[in-house]
């Protein structure tokens, strides 16, 4: 089982990353589900959209990831990629854009919202468990799924430790053209699978972009792809 | 065939397409609102054929029309979210007494959280008050094959059927096997047969009311024995020594070592929680060597009529059962009468013994939690002897220290957990079961659940901003709200609101929605405040939508009894909340065609309105001269705020704002709070000193230029929307000379805008 669960504020795009992922998943035959935010609460608030892939033919009952056993976090927004962190599996990946998007509330606040501060907090909380485990010789709390957990990933018997993976999203759209910024969502699955701590291939996300995304948007969506891996493959 | 990723409700608009479906209605509302659009959608493409589709005015208009349909012999299915079910119970409470034609199908979307709604109802429970059979899926894929079922079951007794999926079914994705075109079944020969049944009378209903009785008896024993609806109620045994996982129908054999002494109930999406706690907690103890009890489950896809056959099967040998559902204890009940009526030695624990949720969503993580302290203290009671009488959920534990199967004690748990917060982000970790408190009892499950869910030591404690959703940047009800606050300065008001994106007008800092009831209920309630507080000035908010749907009465209501109240109109061209649906004002309609719009003007002229005026929510100076106009008129007046939603139409170039002339004031922000501006502490001019100043977010700026107006200083530049800044003399309707309502439109209209009509919010998901 492969959960991957994206985070952001409405209109953001992770509907349709939800999309192309799950259709990932079809192409290779696994049983998919997702689950989305719609309505009242996606105007402006933070949405979140569950994809849940059977890789090893299990069954895929609940639409939605259990807290603590998500394997990729992929957050549009850093203060999304804290709220959504509790989801996130003892070895999993999160990977976060650095830029904040700052509601109406922050600015009536007189507590401003710090993207930096926020980033620099999640790879500290990161960073620390990483160490914990390491340091462990036995009794590492196991992830629900470990049994299913690619064997290769490092980590101590076995578990991967949980990685951390920034993404200054400015600078990637600074390099991929001003267009690309409705690409982000995009640009972070292809940050994510480069991981490969995903059983999905650069290739494979490129076949469910082509799939899912409207004939004119996949050059746009397929360039940024490509940014994106150079960067961080 | 053809293999397409669908939403729960796109896979229902197809299953019902595939059973042949003619006439489908309803009206918006999350979580329901996809099946209708999809259905159109299908049509507009040539897939679904001889199939007519339409949003209709409310949920009543809705099925009373397909009332009309099902009894000439066509399939119908009406859509609504579980509120809307209230606008509909009047027909449907007689029309279930009539009895139907064709397959009546309501597809009734309830909303556990609630997500998107005013109330946690449950419609299982309307379908008991009203005697309809209700089904209830647990997965998207259920709920098709349930679509399908739902038109055969209500042929086969002429009754209205209920499927209710909750938000989590209407909502998920996964792959679905559909038809790539589809015909609407051919009507019968002859079509409507004139009878004296069709006719309502004292004596008919009474005859009807033995009918609906004798068949709910009978679709009772469907549901347990029928093999197209007992598939709906999966009986299966797990956990324990042997590996036998087998489904068992119509009679529990006591297969397998050991017969099992619990059972888990569960209906809708918590059956499929449920599983999924189920597989979580065997993995991890079947690493950790502790044994899970031998168990049966049973989820209910049909909760009423109660298929009691198939639970008395299920219950057999069982001493306890808990039981998990969302909203009401609807299965909880039903298993505890069952217990009653056939004497059975069973505790029934769930909401009313506080170990479910009492309100919310249920959750994997909340199940697992309570199913391990389930099976500890099932077990813990086992091994020792049974304390007479009672749903005893082992209150005292002293007795029970030294056994293997140690249960952490109840005590420590509150009898009723609050609710969930509505992030799910939040841990649902369970109260008195952290994995210290847990970790030195060998054996227990609870402890072990404690130890997966929440244990990935992650944190982040600091402060996160707080997104609650707001009126998009360059909405046109900001500057609808903000005028009538300004017109209204220095008199005591009440601000009435109603349901739509308007009702985001109550945030900070418009603070312009005193009251929120149901649809069309501002209008009306407004006038109770007048009765009331005479000497205050009371302001009712409407949508174009809601205006159709539900406020016309209630403005008869004012005309007729002489209120002195205003009606501000926000006519934004579209039902924007739920994505963009067309309505009676905009002349579309779902099946392509287009019609003079019904205007909202002449329906308040005729309805004896007198004083009607219009303006546009982004030209400030002279909204706000209007809405004075209307509030000082004597009697009930309206002021018909008008300009697109933004959704509509393209954005228009952002503001700007000058470094060199901002002040860093934060006016802007305080006084029409919209995401387009923001405020940077790190940014310098000459006349903000280190205050920092406001920012335009591009990116959200659509272009309206309310702040330009706002801005006491100039520093905000660009053109005012809609046609831009009117003169401040506000218009005021003339009757058309027409008496029949059939001339050129005149005021202030959309004519020349090209607006997007029609939502294609399934295809874009996340952008509204």
């Amino acid at each position: 089982m492969i959960d991957i669960l994206l985070a952001g504020v409405g209109g953001q795009g992770t509907v349709l990353a939800a999309k192309v992922l799950a259709q990932a998943a079809q192409s290779k035959g696994w049983q998919v589900r997702t689950a989305e935010t719609i309505g009242m609460a996606q105007r402006g608030g933070n949405v979140t959209s569950h994809v849940r892939m059977g890789s090893n033919g299990e069954a895929v009952y609940s639409p939605l990831i259990t807290p603590g056993t998500a394997d990729v976090v992929i957050a549009l927004e850093p203060g999304e990629a804290a709220r959504a962190l509790p989801f996130l599996a003892p070895g999993g990946v999160l990977v976060t854009a650095t830029t904040a998007i700052q509601p109406v509330t922050a600015a009536l606040s007189s507590t401003p919202y710090r993207a930096g501060d926020v980033v620099a907090a999640l790879a500290n909380s990161l960073q620390a468990e990483a160490s914990r485990e390491q340091a462990a010789e036995v009794a590492i709390a196991p992830n629900a799924k470990a049994n299913t957990q690619d064997a290769e990933a490092p980590g101590v018997e076995g578990y991967p430790v949980p990685l951390f993976v920034p993404v200054d999203d400015e600078a990637l759209v600074r390099e991929a053209g001003a267009s690309s910024r409705k690409s982000l969502n995009m640009m972070l699955l292809a940050v994510a699978v480069a991981q490969g701590r995903v059983p999905l291939t650069v290739d494979e996300l490129k076949d469910a972009v082509r799939a899912r995304v409207k004939p004119q948007f996949v050059a746009m969506n397929l360039a940024a792809i490509d940014t994106a891996v150079a960067n961080f493959g | 065939m053809v293999k397409k990723l669908l939403m729960g409700n796109e896979a229902f608009a197809h299953a019902a397409l595939e059973a042949g479906v003619n006439v489908v209605a309803g009206y918006p509302g999350t979580p329901s609102s996809e099946l209708v659009e999809t259905v159109a959608k299908l049509h507009a493409a040539g897939a679904a054929q001889d199939v007519h589709v339409e949003w209709s005015t409310n949920e009543k208009a809705a099925l009373e029309m397909l009332a009309g349909a099902s009894y000439c012999g066509a399939r119908v299915l009406f859509t609504c979210k579980q509120v809307g079910l209230n606008v509909a119970s009047d027909a449907l409470m007689s029309l279930n007494y009539v009895g139907t034609g064709g397959g009546c199908v309501l597809f009734v979307a309830d909303d556990p959280g609630p997500i998107s709604s005013q109330t946690e109802q449950d419609t299982r429970r309307f379908g008991s008050f009203a005697k309809v059979p209700v089904l209830d899926p647990a997965t998207p894929e259920q709920g098709f094959a349930m679509m399908k079922a739902a038109f055969d079951l209500s042929e086969r007794y002429h009754t209205p059927v209920i499927v209710r999926p909750t938000t989590r079914i209407n909502h998920a994705s996964t792959f679905f096997e559909v038809a790539e075109e589809t015909h609407g079944r051919p009507l019968p020969e002859g079509g409507f047969q004139k009878d004296p049944k069709w006719v309502i009378f004292p004596k008919r209903a009474y005859e009807g009311h033995g009918e609906i009785n004798r068949r709910l008896a009978q679709i009772a024993w469907d549901y347990a024995h029928d093999p197209a609806f007992a598939q709906f109620n999966e009986v299966f045994e797990g956990g324990g020594e042997g590996e036998t996982i087998g489904v068992v129908q119509n009679g529990v054999e006591g297969a397998g070592a050991s017969a099992p002494a619990v059972g888990i109930v569960a209906g809708g999406v918590s059956a499929a929680y449920a599983r999924e706690a189920l597989s979580l907690i065997e993995a991890q103890a079947s690493r950790a060597g502790i044994p899970v009890p031998r168990y049966r489950f049973m989820a209910v896809g049909t909760p009423y009529p109660f298929p009691a056959e198939t639970a008395a099967a299920f219950a057999e040998e069982l001493t306890d059962v808990i039981v998990f559902e969302e909203l009401d204890s609807v299965l909880e009940e039903e298993m505890l009468k069952l217990t009653g009526e056939r004497h059975l030695p069973l505790r029934v624990h769930g909401k009313l013994t506080g170990e479910a949720n009492d309100r919310g969503e249920n959750t994997t993580e909340n199940i697992a939690g309570r199913l391990g302290r389930f099976f500890d203290r099932t077990s813990a009671s086992a091994d020792s002897p049974r304390e007479g009488g009672g749903t005893s959920t082992c209150s005292s534990n002293g007795s029970l220290g030294g056994t293997a199967h140690w249960a952490v004690p109840f005590a420590a748990q509150p009898a009723r957990e609050e609710v969930p917060p509505p992030s799910r982000c939040s841990s649902e970790t369970e109260h008195g079961a952290s994995p210290d408190a847990g970790c030195g009892q060998a054996g227990s499950l609870a402890a072990l659940v404690a130890s997966i869910i929440g244990a990935n030591n992650l944190g982040y404690d600091g402060p996160l901003p707080v997104r609650p959703p707001v009126l998009c940047a360059g909405c046109p009800h900001r500057g609808s709200f903000y005028a009538v606050k300004q017109a209204l300065r220095g008199r005591e008001a009440v601000l009435c609101g109603d349901i739509g994106c308007y009702t985001l007008g109550n945030a900070q800092p418009l603070d312009a929605v005193d009251t929120c009831l149901c649809m069309g209920a501002g209008i009306t309630m407004a006038q109770g405040f007048a009765v009331a507080e005479p000497g205050k000035k009371q302001v009712a908010f409407v949508g174009d939508s809601t205006f159709f749907a539900s406020a016309m009465t209630g403005i008869a209501n004012a005309v007729y009894n002489g209120h002195d109240v205003t009606f501000a109109i926000l006519d934004n061209a579209t039902t924007a909340m739920t994505g963009s649906q067309p309505h009676p004002g905009t002349g579309v309609t779902l099946m392509g065609e287009r019609r003079r719009p019904i205007v909202i003007e002449e329906v308040l002229h005729g309805l004896g309105v007198q004083h009607i005026g219009f303006a546009n929510p982004h030209s400030l100076e002279s909204s706000v001269a209007a809405a004075r106009a209307a509030i000082d008129f004597e009697g009930p007046s309206a002021i018909i705020f008008r300009a697109p939603c933004i959704q509509l139409k393209k954005p228009d170039a952002p503001v700007t704002i000058d470094a060199d002339t901002c002040t860093g004031c934060k006016k802007c922000i305080t006084s029409i709070g919209c995401p387009g501006i923001g405020f940077d502490e790190g940014l310098r001019g000459p006349k903000s000193g280190t205050r920092g100043q406001a920012f335009v977010d591009t990116g959200l700026c659509d272009g309206c230029g309310l702040c330009t107006q706002v801005c006491p200083f100039d520093a905000i530049q660009g053109a005012v929307g809609f046609g831009g800044a009117a003169p401040v003399e506000p218009t005021i309707y003339a009757p058309n000379p027409d008496p029949f309502q059939t001339g050129p439109i005149s005021g202030l209209t959309f004519s020349g805008e090209e607006l997007e009509c029609g939502g294609d919010a399934v295809e874009e998901g996340g952008a509204r």
